[in-house]
């Protein structure tokens, strides 16, 4: 595969570009406290978000209540904190326990019953809209948790500059960083090496065939969504952490972003093909442009509008690439 | 001649498929094209129907060439078909499903009143009396039938071409079918008649054309001058009876592999019982649709058994898939349809090969590229599979290659006993060959191999002994001579004239 026709290669090209564009049009881009921290929660918020759909989207399935598992994820995380006053670690756990168990519950309606996984955590998260609304207004004062446990102020507000040894300070680096790197880490591992990750990557690929190659394909369907489910739990923890609140709004902004990084990062919806690192990349971008437009003063309606047209531009540019590699007789 | 096809060459990928098939219809006639599977029949058919476009040969309808862009130009034309597969939509009413692709019209909207009108015409031309309003799929298989054909009558049609149109009637329904096809030919069309079912061709056509490998080897003769058996003998041959391979040892005390008794299945098997020694080569051969592949899938545990007992190296077992098959019982099996159940297209062949033992290679649940890549190679070398690179992806070798990945999966997996199904369909005929020696070579190391396969030549080729099944039960069993003239002619009459009890063949 030639360099050029790289998928990932174009969107850090892009990033890069774009993010020049930005500060020079705004200096203030560049502004460490203003926009590059926030940025970097940013992103590493929707890389997990991306990962949760990429870890379904491995199978061609969707998942289109993964942002109600992530709120029903914090919703438990926030309850165990409030109400039982566990560590940070311990309430993260019960949490990521719920979206996986979300998650599992979703993989196996769809391998028992076949009906398409569009439909059913569509109709999933109609009802976990529902039932998060009740819980929220049952236990809270319906919007958010008081409780917070120790640990989370510094998640949401530190860097590593703010831990220092004698002189030596970290880098600007927000505290959520390396917990979606590991996130990140860990995903790349699975579908790359692990046989787990390449058996529901060949389940995507050919779902009979993996039947035929001895591949259990009900449980591979069941551990995606399982693993899907895991992630949105995570990504509505790091949400929680940015915003300082485990409130019943998280997870209301995940699903189209959730499409977003893959598709641009080059995972098939087909599924059989993944890419972690562009999934990566793709939320990037997102999130460069959100800031950048953001910086530009535009409205959020007027934002919203510009993002739509540039994700346009941005994957039409990608299908010429794809159209040129083809007749150039290079598969990509 | 109502229509002449001449020279007719068509190649695929790796595959011959016409290699200067002439065919020459006259009208009010009813012509026989027969062949064995493979000899180029729907091939044939789907050049005269516009779905393939001919590499070389003209088509000549009327005294005029003809070039056919598709199939509505055939149509066009005059040239009907109702082809092996079904082709209705099963939502849309009898009317609407004749009329399909020439719906009348009034101002722009359907023309419902015209519609039936039509519908009924063409059903009255077939004494049916079926409402035209009725859903498709309510229809019964042969009443779906006749209404495919009705549909091929809709369109003015001077030919009319029947791929194995009796394959899901009853005796009774083919009859009536018959009766049909005699009357259209008395009204002066020319039809064609695409059949397995000897009997039944002697039966109807009144013309003959015999198609081998690609090639026709008799041409529009007439059907009188013929017995059945020397049908039989046009169509399979004698090109591969030179081709032996070297003789392997089959040890006849050793206990069997695999052996099945008295089973039957969900899908609608009775009583199957056979056995499959190591080393020993078992063909089962039928024509397709006789339950063959059905019978190995239930065997993985894919389709309930129902009766009788499977035993594996003497043990009766009870398999619950085919991960289980594999693991546990060393049992693999080789897809007949490589594109859709054998391979991943998109995959790397690393990955296609590799699938089945990354189980044995992970090391804390994780596979290296690197030990992939050496399992791989090893496999390319010993079965010759021609590759670019490991990274190549599956779908862009060529067939012979793709169906050596798809074995080397189950030698990678360390298989003993191997279900080959259909190996060498659509493989032209030398790395065909180089397939043969390499299943012999595999049976010599001690594997025992059940080969399912609808290829006269390479079953008689290939067996120790051959199982003959039609319509899901065992017609009898052969221990096979490889003389080609003798064991084909056998297996073929207890398909054909085989209503006799199993048994009475062994020889």
């Amino acid at each position: 595969m030639p360099l050029w026709a790289n998928p990932r290669l174009g969107l850090l090209i892009l990033l890069v570009a774009l993010i020049a564009l930005f500060t020079a049009l705004r200096p203030a881009f560049m502004d460490v406290t203003l926009t590059l921290v926030p940025l970097q929660s940013d992103v590493s918020v929707y890389a997990v978000v991306g990962l949760a759909q990429l870890a379904v989207l491995s199978l061609g399935h969707m998942n289109m209540a993964v942002g109600r598992m992530a709120a029903m994820s914090a919703f438990a995380m926030g309850l165990a904190y409030d109400r039982l006053g566990v560590s940070l670690v311990t309430g993260l756990l019960i949490g990521l326990l719920v979206g996986t168990l979300l998650g599992a519950l979703a993989g196996l309606v769809i391998s028992r019953t076949g009906v398409n996984s569009f439909v059913v955590t569509l109709a999933m998260d109609f009802a976990l809209v529902g039932l998060i609304t009740i819980l929220y207004t049952r236990f809270t004062d319906g919007v958010a948790f008081g409780g917070l446990p120790a640990g989370m102020d510094a998640l949401r507000n530190d860097t590593f500059a703010d831990y220092c040894t004698g002189d030596v300070c970290g880098p600007e680096i927000s505290l959520v960083v390396p917990l979606a790197l590991v996130a990140v880490l860990a995903v790349g591992v699975l579908f790359r090496f692990s046989r787990l990750g390449r058996e529901i990557l060949m389940t995507g690929a050919n779902g009979r065939a993996a039947e035929l190659s001895g591949i259990p394909v009900r449980s591979r369907v069941v551990q995606a969504h399982a693993l899907s489910g895991l992630l949105a739990g995570f990504a509505g923890f790091l949400l929680a952490a940015n915003n300082g609140a485990f409130s019943a709004s998280i997870g209301d902004a995940f699903l189209l972003p959730s499409f977003l990084g893959p598709v641009l990062g080059g995972t098939l919806l087909a599924g059989g093909a993944v890419s972690v690192l562009g999934t990566v990349l793709g939320a990037g971008l997102t999130q460069v442009i959100y800031k950048g437009l953001n910086l530009l003063q535009f409205q959020l309606d007027q934002l919203n509008l510009y993002i739509g047209l540039v994700l346009l531009a941005a994957l039409s540019l990608d299908r010429v690439r794809h159209v040129v590699a083809d007749r150039k007789g290079a598969r990509v | 001649m109502t229509l002449v096809a001449e020279n007719l060459v068509k190649t695929f990928p790796g595959v011959r498929a016409l290699d200067g098939a002439t065919l020459r219809l006259a009208a009010g006639s009813v012509h026989a094209l027969l062949g064995e599977n493979g000899a180029g029949k729907s091939t044939l058919i789907k050049i005269l129907t516009g779905v393939h476009r001919p590499d070389g040969g003209k088509i000549v309808l009327g005294g005029a060439e003809l070039h056919l862009n598709g199939p509505l130009d055939a149509q066009h034309a005059g040239i009907g078909v109702v082809h092996q597969e079904r082709n209705l939509i099963p939502g849309f009413s009898i009317a609407e499903n004749i009329v399909l692709h020439h719906l009348p019209r009034r101002f722009g909207l359907v023309d419902r009143a015209r519609m039936r009108a039509e519908a009924r015409r063409c059903l009255g031309l077939l004494d049916l009396d079926l409402d035209p309003d009725t859903p498709v799929s309510r229809l019964s298989v042969a009443q779906a039938q006749l209404v495919e054909i009705a549909k091929a009558l809709s369109v003015d049609s001077k030919v009319l071409l029947l791929d194995e149109p009796t394959a899901s009637l009853t005796g009774d329904e083919a009859d009536r079918l018959y009766g049909i096809v005699r009357r259209l030919r008395d009204d002066g069309q020319a039809v064609v008649l695409v059949s397995h079912k000897l009997e039944e061709v002697f039966a109807v056509a009144d013309t003959v054309t015999v198609l081998r490998d690609g090639r026709s080897v008799a041409e529009a003769r007439p059907l009188a001058g013929y017995t059945q058996d020397q049908v039989v003998d046009l169509m399979v041959g004698r090109a591969y009876s030179s081709v032996r391979l070297a003789d392997r040892h089959v040890d006849l005390r050793a206990a069997p592999a695999l052996r099945l008794d008295g089973v039957s299945t969900a899908r609608g098997h009775r009583d199957i019982s056979l056995s499959v020694r190591p080393g020993e080569i078992l063909g089962l051969y039928g024509l397709v649709g006789a339950g063959r592949s059905e019978l190995a899938k239930a065997l993985l545990g894919l389709d309930r058994i129902t009766a009788g007992t499977v035993e594996v190296r003497g043990r009766p077992v009870r398999i619950r898939d085919v991960g289980d098959a594999l693991r546990r019982h060393r049992i693999g099996y080789v897809t007949e349809n490589r594109k859709e159940e054998g391979l991943f297209l998109d995959q790397p062949i690393t990955r296609n090969v590799g699938v089945t033992v990354w189980r044995r290679m992970a090391r804390a649940g994780l596979v290296t590229d690197r030990a992939e890549r050496r399992l791989v190679a090893g496999y390319t070398d010993r079965l010759g599979i021609r590759i670019s690179s490991p990274s190549q992806l599956a779908g862009l070798l060529s067939g012979g290659n793709q169906q050596k990945v798809s074995l080397a999966k189950w030698l990678a997996a360390d298989c003993e006993i191997l279900i080959v199904d259909e190996p060498t369909v659509g493989i032209d005929v030398r790395t065909k060959a180089a397939f043969h020696e390499l299943i012999a070579e595999l049976a010599g190391t001690g594997l025992a191999l059940l080969l399912i396969s609808s290829d006269l030549p390479e079953i008689v080729t290939l067996a120790d002994r051959i199982a003959v099944m039609n319509d899901f039960t065992l017609r009898g069993e052969l221990v096979n001579d490889h003389d080609y003239a003798r064991m084909s002619q056998a297996i073929i009459r207890l398909i054909h004239m085989g209503s006799r009890p199993a048994g009475d063949e062994t020889a």
